[in-house]
């Protein structure tokens, strides 16, 4: 029994948004701080079993619980940034040579955390009822946490996206992914705002953790497929290009919903599909340049 | 104002700048000079903190500055413009011109800047919201210098800001850069046009193979053999 494309369209739109956020994270960490961040998917994993812990432990409304967890995130990843990758940036020659250092860094804060997590939380799948009830928007049935998590991606997406265009750090941003030299000379810090960049990409990655968690179940193992998928994203939507990331986020949720309707085996197929197409078609990515 | 004392600058292991000094008095206009690689482009950088001397030091308004960080050197009136523009493409003109504002110091009075800044060069302001990929080479070396003027400099260095303009706009910006001293601003001066540049300078030094080759007036270095034959093609 097929769904009706409305149905498909609505929560192919939800998973978008997640996969928007995603990559909008990854996009800053490696478009601005070239960190190519293997580890961004386990914040989505770490963000989904804080607000378990919070709301079971505590009896925190699961969304309220991103006020806490955010915060930590992004320190987390300012911290990260301010110590380890500005130490591996002091010592590179170059950015590649720096690419290539702090790639490798990443697969073990990869390891370290998805084992910590395995340690804590064990593997298991988990899950919490939250806002579970059904909604009917036109005849198609979703519920009222995905419409919930929809609505916060959105309005995180075009805040950030008001933030780069206008304020004076998001100015700085926008330079700093152009030429960091250049902008150092202008008056900008730049070891502040690549260590700020670094912070705002987990803690987009943490924010669809704490939202996926409020809709699916979420293992400590789950964290990988989620970084392939930001990275596919990252490509398709041009590399750099924050708007792009958004954009393809929800293009990537609307073909996995699609696929997911008539074989779900075949999402992650679809995912690669689409990405060799659009490689093919258009090399730089949906809004690259 | 701006002392560089003894500096020796590496890149890796190979070594670009051996035991140069230099010594740039208020409302100066010093030239730099000297072919292709000789390390003059090391030298700024090197004093605008992109580059950390291994030896030697830098001061500038009596306070050491080799080894702070860039954006703290513009803080103190320093401003660097840089070899081959580098524009943030990407962003508008006006964006631009903000970004060379970013310092705290300069951000609060930019506003009174930009006129400034458009008087020198009114063609930005026209410009203001167009790309600056999409501007003439010209208008795009016009931006440059205008970006480095918003951070209200006390002392200004010019990478080759001639470098593949037409020589009508080589006149231009050899004006502005004379209309700057005119302002107060004192000059550091990256040329290959020696010949103007010499005219325009005060004083001036020549690097060869990273080391100061010689220094002088500029006037003076004019009538120098090895300017003559290695420089002016006399
Ligand atoms: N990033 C770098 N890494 C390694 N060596 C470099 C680097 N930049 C410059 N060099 C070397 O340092 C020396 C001085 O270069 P520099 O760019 O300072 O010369 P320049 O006088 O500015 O030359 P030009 O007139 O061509 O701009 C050259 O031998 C150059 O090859
Ligand atoms: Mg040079």
């Amino acid at each position: 029994m097929f769904a009706s494309i409305l149905d498909i369209i609505i929560d192919g739109l939800f998973m978008g948004g997640i996969y928007a956020l995603l990559a909008m994270g990854l996009s800053l960490q490696y478009g601005v701080a070239r960190v190519l961040n293997v580890s961004h998917g386990e914040f989505i994993m770490v963000g989904a079993f804080l607000t378990l812990a919070l709301h079971t432990g505590l009896g925190m409304n699961p969304i309220l619980t991103l006020v806490i967890i955010g915060p930590i995130i992004f320190i987390v990843g300012y911290l990260l940034h301010r110590t380890l990758f500005s130490a591996l940036l002091k010592s590179s020659p170059s950015t590649e040579v720096f690419e290539g250092k702090s790639l490798l860094a990443t697969f073990g804060l990869l390891f370290i955390i998805q084992n910590v997590a395995v340690l804590i939380w064990g593997s298991a799948t988990r899950s919490y009822s939250y806002l579970a009830s059904p909604v009917e928007i036109a005849g198609a049935i979703t519920s009222l946490n995905r419409m919930v998590t929809l609505g916060i991606t959105i309005a995180i997406g075009l805040a950030f996206y008001i933030f780069l265009a206008r304020s004076r750090m998001g100015k700085a941003i926008r330079a700093a992914a152009q030429d960091p030299a250049t902008a150092g000379i202008m008056g900008v810090n730049i070891n502040n705002v690549l260590a700020l960049c670094f912070g705002f990409g987990l803690l987009m990655a943490g924010i669809a953790g704490v939202l996926y968690s409020m809709c699916f179940g979420f293992y400590t193992t789950m964290g990988l497929g989620f970084t392939i998928i930001a990275i596919i994203v990252v490509v398709l939507g041009g590399l750099g290009s924050i708007p792009g990331s958004f954009i393809g986020g929800f293009i990537l949720g609307i073909v996995g919903q699609i696929t997911n309707t008539f074989e779900a085996e075949l999402t992650l197929a679809a995912y690669y599909f689409i990405f060799i197409v659009l490689l093919l078609v258009r090399p730089k990515g949906i809004m690259g340049k | 104002m701006l002392k560089v004392n003894k500096v020796d600058t590496f890149y890796g292991k190979s070594q670009a700048l051996w035991d140069v000094s230099l010594d740039i008095k208020e409302a100066e206009i010093v030239a730099l000079i000297g072919a292709n690689g000789a390390g003059k482009t090391t030298l700024l950088n090197t004093i605008s903190g992109v580059l950390v001397p291994t030896s030697g030091t830098v001061e500038f308004i009596g306070q050491k500055i080799d080894g702070m960080a860039p954006h703290r050197i513009v803080g103190m009136g320093l401003s660097h413009i840089p070899e081959g523009r580098r524009l943030f493409v990407e962003m508008s003109v006006r964006e631009n011109l903000e970004m060379g504002a970013y310092s705290s110091r300069a951000w609060k009075h930019r506003a009174e800047t930009f006129e400034q800044v458009y008087k020198i060069f009114p063609i930005l302001k026209e410009r203001a919201g167009q790309l600056a990929r999409t501007l003439s080479g010209g208008e795009q070396q016009m931006l440059a210098m205008g970006r480095g003027l918003m951070s209200r400099p006390k002392l200004c260095m010019f990478d080759e800001p001639s470098y593949g303009l037409a020589p009508r706009l080589l006149r231009e910006v050899f004006e502005a850069i004379k209309s700057l001293r005119e302002q107060g601003i004192t000059i550091l001066l990256i040329e290959q046009n020696v010949r103007n540049t010499l005219d325009i300078s005060d004083r001036a030094y020549v690097l060869e193979n990273g080391r100061i080759a010689l220094e002088g007036k500029s006037q003076d270095l004019l009538k120098k053999e090895l300017i003559k034959k290695s420089y002016l093609g006399l």
